[in-house]
This record gives C-alpha cells, sequence and structure tokens, in this order.
C-alpha cells in the first residue's frame, strides 16, 4: 500500500527530533514542518545536514524497506533545494516515493 | 557481536581468500559479485549484483544493516583490468573500467560510510594496485582508474575521519590469481624486476596489509596507501 504523506513527515519530524537532541539543538528538538534545515538561518552546519539525510534514508529502509538515495542527481540539481526546509524533504521524499510506484 | 565486514568481488582472488580470511577470525561477511560464490558459511552472505548498479548496492547495504547489523568494515576488492596498447584501447573499455573501478567503488564507499558515521567508527580499505605509481604500459586506462581511486582514498579520508572512519588503500604487486594468469610470464617476470623485493606477491601479503588496517590500534592511520614489494 502507498505510504500517506503524514508517515513520511512522522518519520523526517522524529529524526529531526533525534538529531536535535544529540546536538543538543533546542528549535531542532521543537522542530515541525517549518524548521529550516539548509541556509544561513538553519541551526544545522552542513555535517549536520549529511548527517540528517543519512538518518532519514536508514530510517526509510528500515521502517519501510525503502532503500533510496536522497542526495541523487534531481535534488542537487533544483534551483530551490528540497533540503531548505523539513516540509520540503518530505514532499521531496513523496515525489520520489510517486516516481518508484510509477516504474 | 562479532564485526561486520563487506567484501566486493568475492567470487574468486583475493577477494575470496579475504572473506574466508575474515570468517576464520570471527567476522560476519557479507560478500558480492556478479556471480554466485562457494564459500559456505553460516556467517556468510552472498549478494549477486554489479557493483555499477546503484540500485542494487544500496539494497544489499541497507539488507545488511537491517538482517545483520551496521557494517564495520568495508573493502574496495571488486575490479576489472584491461591490457591495451594505448592506441587501441577502445572508448568502451575506459567507460566501464572507470564504471567498476571507481564508480562502483564510490557508491560502496558512500553507502557504508552513511552507516559508520552513526557509530562513528569504520573502516573502508580500497584495493588499488602497483601499476598505478610504475605507470605500466599497456596498462593506462587501469591504472588511471586505481590513481583516481587513490585520490578518492585520500580525499574521503579528509571527510570522514571526523565521523571515527578512516579510509586507506593496498596496492598488490602482481599476485598469482586469474587476473594475472592472463598475463605473459615474461611481462610479470619484468613488473616483478621493478620491485625492491624480487618475487611475486601472495595472497597472505594482501592479508597482512588487510587486518593491520582494520586493526583498533590503526585508527590514527588513513589516507594512506600502501604497496606492497618496495614500490614507491
Amino acid at each position: 500500500m502507498p505510504l500517506d504523506r503524514k508517515q513520511i513527515a512522522d518519520l523526517v519530524i522524529n529524526s529531526i527530533h533525534e538529531l536535535g537532541e544529540d546536538l543538543e539543538k533546542p528549535d531542532l528538538i521543537a522542530g515541525d514542518e517549518s524548521t529550516r534545515l539548509f541556509g544561513a538561518r538553519s541551526s544545522l552546519d552542513s555535517m549536520g545536514l549529511v548527517n540528517l539525510i543519512a538518518d532519514i534514508e536508514e530510517r526509510l529502509s528500515e521502517a519501510f524497506k525503502i532503500d533510496i538515495t536522497l542526495a541523487n542527481q534531481s535534488a542537487m540539481s533544483r534551483t530551490h533545494s528540497p533540503f531548505r526546509r523539513a516540509a520540503s524533504c518530505i514532499d521531496y521524499i513523496m515525489e520520489l516515493l510517486a516516481e518508484i510506484d510509477k516504474k | 557481536m562479532s564485526p561486520i565486514a563487506l567484501i566486493t568481488g568475492t567470487r574468486r582472488g583475493i577477494g575470496h581468500a579475504l572473506a574466508k580470511h575474515l570468517l576464520n577470525k570471527g567476522w560476519r561477511v557479507a560478500g558480492c559479485s556478479r556471480g554466485k560464490t562457494n564459500i559456505q558459511s553460516k556467517n556468510y552472505r552472498h549478494f549477486s549484483l554489479d557493483v555499477t548498479d546503484e540500485d542494487a548496492v544500496l539494497v544489499m547495504v541497507r539488507t545488511i544493516k537491517r538482517e545483520l547489523g551496521s557494517i564495520d568494515a568495508l573493502i574496495n576488492n571488486a575490479g576489472i583490468a584491461a591490457m591495451n596498447h594505448f592506441l587501441l584501447t577502445p572508448t568502451e573499455t575506459c567507460r566501464s573500467v572507470f564504471e567498476t573501478n571507481l564508480t562502483g567503488s564510490f557508491i560502496c564507499m558512500r553507502e557504508c560510510a552513511k552507516q559508520m558515521s552513526r557509530k562513528k567508527r569504520g573502516r573502508i580499505i580500497n584495493l588499488t594496485s602497483v601499476a598505478t605509481p610504475l605507470n605500466l604500459e599497456g596498462e593506462a586506462i587501469y591504472a588511471a582508474s586505481k590513481a583516481a581511486l587513490e585520490s578518492l582514498t585520500r580525499t574521503a579520508a579528509k571527510e570522514l575521519g571526523s565521523m571515527g572512519i578512516t579510509v586507506n588503500a593496498i596496492g598488490p604487486t602482481p599476485i598469482d590469481t586469474d587476473l594475472t594468469r592472463t598475463v605473459p610470464p615474461e611481462k610479470i617476470e619484468a613488473l616483478i624486476q621493478k620491485q625492491a623485493i624480487k618475487r611475486i606477491g601472495t595472497t597472505q601479503d594482501v592479508l597482512h596489509c588487510v587486518d593491520f588496517f582494520l586493526d583498533e590500534k590503526s585508527a590514527f592511520i588513513t589516507g594512506q596507501t600502501l604497496y606492497l614489494g618496495g614500490i614507491a
């Protein structure tokens, strides 16, 4: 059965919360879909974002047996990074899942 | 729990010997090759795939995590050689050698390093060749692909160092394997004469280097390429 957006949103937000606890960043601990993941106003540095992406990939694999790479050519070539906010990251994962369903 | 290694190219040669060696030392080993393997052990899991197939590698690495646990060590051994005069080397050969020797190794490194970074420790070992420092005639593309892999080793070592992951490479001399059996004996002999220690390498020589890089006490050694036989 196709995953709905809420399942993916919960997975991404939980990952942000856990990373926030590891990094002791209150805004990430209380993160929601509006949380910035990328750019000057994000409390994540580049390594933090790398760890977050790796963690989300791992959670997708473990929870739903979905094995995808989020940092693919499509993500890197966009004018607006899908990793700028939690919401755009969730939407982007939904896009990737829809592409897999089409195949 | 015993540690877990992923070794690419375990069907024969050095990869096969490495898998058996680590199994004997109590590791759990996942291996892959384009074909099947004859390694029989309850602690061995084989995946038939091509390391250049990104989706297949992804599924393999994450299946290992789900079913065995997080990968502690990756040994990138899978590789292909191409011996040809430079002027007679087809472009497709160049592409396929780089695809396996560099891109395939890169994909495995990236995916395994994601797991290792979560544990803040890991070992990556890439198999390269003395063909690179010797600039061997007739092996231009093979040597270039291994030079690229050595460069990748050094840069990845810098990027992954803060995550507790070491990345090193081993450059064996000719070793008596299926790969070198296709090389004329006089070519092998000429190569041996370029070494400080003039004998053909053994699988045991490579296993010893692997043990060295895997050793917990080698945590401060990264970004290095270790050539055998006294090649510099």
